[in-house]
């Protein structure tokens, strides 16, 4: 088994970013390669759906904040949805639920930026 | 207080040492999953030791060693009635305590950066970590309590 797996698709004006696996100091370049990428492309408004994530570690967290100066400036944003309860925790735990919209579900992150537009 | 390091196992001791490269921390971090279950912890503080022990083995690989793969880290896991203990040596830069700032979260919020969560984590998710250096090791020694 691999440590991560990541698959990206757009969904309207986001792209949903699902990593699978693990996001930790080993894994951490790859995921904030596919997270460049879409900002590269001009896609700002990012989805991360952690429904198969199983933990990500504070080397996951830089990448996240290390992008959110530059999608916020380019009118678009991170959203976070399906978080598993310990993954929740190590947002909750450092306030990034404060800093970034918290979803139960894709369709309801979707639907909040359906709405925003 | 964190015992100081003993050279010799006891019987409830579990004893890994791992090359000092990122490739091993999902097999040190499912290890210390395991052992909290074992200890009789469920599976929600299972979880964040198992994260705690990441960050802690991430800064001695990252940071103690700078990055250089070649070096080892020692886990030394311990089980006690009331806690479970874990001990991590290594032979590159320690860390010294004054050395050691936490970011205050609100703050955190108001100012994102990247760095200094790792530490955050770790004490934050464990009931004790500290740091100590003797006879050229450094040791984080990290504990949490059974309830």
């Amino acid at each position: 088994m691999t440590d991560l797996s990541i698959q990206v698709r757009d969904a309207g004006s986001a792209s949903v970013v699902e990593p699978s696996g693990f996001i930790n100091a080993h894994t951490v370049r790859q995921f904030e390669g596919a997270l460049e990428t879409l900002v590269q492309e001009g896609r700002f408004t990012i989805l991360l759906n952690c429904r198969e994530l199983n933990y990500i570690s504070s080397a996951g967290l830089g990448a996240i904040m290390g992008l959110i100066e530059t999608v916020r400036e380019n009118k678009g944003d991170i959203l976070l949805c399906n978080l598993q309860e310990n993954v929740f925790a190590i947002f909750d735990t450092l306030g990034f639920t404060q800093l970034y919209r918290v979803f139960p579900s894709e369709e309801e992150a979707l639907a909040s930026l359906t709405e925003q537009a | 207080m964190c015992p100081s390091p003993a050279m010799r196992m006891e019987k409830s001791d579990f004893r890994l040492t791992i090359p000092s490269q990122t490739r091993y921390l999902n097999l040190v971090t499912g290890l210390a999953k395991r052992a909290s279950q074992l200890a009789g912890m469920d599976d929600s503080t299972a979880a964040k030791v198992s994260i705690a022990v990441d960050e802690a083995v991430t800064n001695i690989i990252m940071h103690a060693y700078g990055g250089e793969e070649d070096h080892s880290v020692e886990l030394d896991l311990r089980f006690t009635e009331t806690t479970l203990e874990i001990h991590m040596w290594h032979t590159g830069v320690g860390i010294r305590g004054n050395q050691i700032v936490l970011p205050d979260p609100k703050e955190y919020v108001k100012h994102p950066r990247k760095g200094g969560l790792g530490l955050l984590l770790m004490s934050r998710f464990m009931d004790e970590v500290r740091f100590s250096e003797e006879k050229g090791r450094s040791e984080c020694c990290m504990i949490k309590n059974i309830a």
